[in-house]
């Protein structure tokens, strides 16, 4: 752990700002590819998709008629 | 420099105490959570409080104590994401769910920061018109300011005065004490959830979605995400996140009750509300100059940290997906796509407030319900992402409790953010 690292002294501890810490090792998502998803969670996401474009369009018409 | 009898040396400070460690390393993790929590106070929310205040008194304030934990436990999420991955939520959206969703959210969280850029603009305009202050000086100044803020090439230089202008939002208490409301009905309407008498009204519906949607907002999401993988948060920060969170959500709530208050003061007197600029103006003869002029500078400052804090959100998100350098810690020269966005953002929406005759109140309603569509289904990625063992591991996903209540929320944002398309599509659906 990089944050609190036991000092040379006893009972004592020395605290880094995290901008001038050591990086750490993060989760990656390098070589992983997209997310692997259940067959109900693919089709609700699909299900989203359309709602999101309706929405969306739905909302542009509305704008576009007020301003006419 | 000497910290609470520790030494610093060429890295970091030594300290005796567990104490003094621990506040320590709060204080240099503390920002993100209190930043992106009160820049959500920004002009939109004034008007919003201060508008259920005005409208329905006391009425509505409990809304605010159910939405506390529903902040925390959105933004606590992010703060996990961010700290496990070290990289910002468009990101991680682009890389784990392909390019359409990745493409798709980032258009939408654009495209509705855009708009809700043009109503801070809009707000700075208004409050400083009516202290005399031309749209043509007040806005270009403000924008120039909020463009110097960011260009210094120090991430903790922009933290801290953003920071300082939080804290400038404690002036609310004041006010909401200056115009002494009854503090027992007001803990008691916190505490008791009820409506106003009379008939639900479709003005009252949209207010209360208007409540709880400017108080969870999508670019809130991104903006903290991107904010603690700039500040480059560990994984023993976690613990301090969730606290810089905890309070963040906390002092923002309060504000916001702080709001409702003042506007309580227009109820009781029978003031009748149009804007909070409108209201401040009428207050004057009864609750004195002070809340007058204190109302409309707070309602700028709630303008200006909206403003800095969607424009970075915009822009972050943009330089993670186009692969970018995207970071405050760069010179403008070292991250110039970075700065065009947060500069375009800024310049643009500062441009269209001066033009003459904008249809500002479309603007306004078109931003509440683009935020409405685009909310529940940007928790949904989030609430995806955090399930992703794959990437996360069991230490960081989220825990079955956790998931039964991002669900409800979900669920919940869901049917409001319908209602509030049905009811802008539709506005004789409820009448």
């Amino acid at each position: 752990m990089a944050t609190m690292q036991p000092s040379y002294e006893v009972q004592s501890f020395r605290v880094i700002h995290p901008l001038q810490d050591a990086i750490e090792k993060k989760c990656s998502s390098q070589g992983l590819g997209p997310m692997a998803i259940t067959r109900p969670v693919r089709v609700s996401l699909m299900l989203l998709r359309g709602y999101l474009i309706a929405m969306t369009l739905l909302l542009g018409f509305y704008i576009f008629g007020v301003l006419r | 420099m000497r910290v609470m009898s520790g030494t610093q040396n060429d890295k970091g400070v030594v300290v005796r105490r567990s104490w003094q460690k621990n506040l320590l390393t709060f204080s240099m993790v503390f920002g993100p959570g209190l930043i992106v929590m009160e820049a959500d106070n920004d002009a939109g929310a004034v008007s919003t409080y201060v508008q259920a205040g005005a409208q329905y008194g006391l009425h509505l304030l409990w809304i605010l104590l159910v939405l506390l934990p529903i902040c925390y436990f959105v933004q606590e999420m992010v703060a996990r994401l961010g700290i496990a991955t070290g990289k910002g939520h468009a990101a991680m959206i682009y890389e784990r769910f392909g390019k359409w969703w990745g493409r798709f959210s980032l258009f939408d969280l654009l495209a509705v920061n855009f708009l809700t850029l043009i109503t801070e603009f809009a707000a700075i305009s208004l409050a400083l018109s009516v202290l005399g202050i031309s749209p043509f000086l007040s806005v270009p100044v403000a924008a120039i300011g909020l463009i110097v803020m960011v260009i210094s090439g120090s991430y903790l230089r922009w933290e801290r005065t953003v920071i300082a202008l939080c804290l400038l939002d404690i002036v609310w208490f004041i006010l909401a004490a200056k115009v002494h409301p009854n503090w027992a009905a007001a803990a008691r309407s916190t505490l008791v959830p009820g409506l106003p008498p009379g008939k639900i009204t479709s003005s009252l519906i949209f207010l209360i979605i208007a409540i709880v949607g400017t108080t969870i907002a999508p670019w809130q999401l991104f903006f903290q995400q991107s904010c603690v993988a700039e500040k480059r948060l560990r994984f023993a920060d976690l613990k301090w996140a969730r606290l810089d969170t905890l309070i963040g959500a906390t002092f923002t709530v309060l504000v916001a009750g702080a709001m409702m208050l003042v506007g309580d003061f227009g109820y009781r007197h029978g003031i009748p509300f149009t804007d909070p600029a409108q209201l401040a103006s009428a207050m004057a003869p009864l609750a004195g100059e002070l809340v007058r002029k204190g109302l409309l500078l707070l309602m700028v400052n709630a303008a200006v940290l909206g403003t800095t804090a969607i424009s970075l959100a915009s822009a972050w998100a943009y330089g993670e997906v186009q692969g970018w350098e995207h970071s405050l810690h760069k010179k403008i020269w070292e991250a110039p796509g970075f700065y065009a966005v947060y500069i375009g953002c800024v310049g643009a929406a500062a441009g269209i407030v001066l033009i003459p005759r904008v249809p500002l109140q479309l603007v306004i309603v078109s931003v509440q319900v683009f935020a409405g569509i685009m909310l529940p289904s940007a928790i949904i990625f989030l609430q995806l992402l955090l399930n992703d063992r794959e990437l996360l591991g069991e230490r960081w996903v989220n825990r079955p409790w956790n998931n039964w209540i991002n669900w409800t929320i979900i669920v919940v944002l869901f049917a409001l953010s319908l209602l509030l398309a049905a009811q802008v599509m539709l506005p004789k659906l409820f009448n």
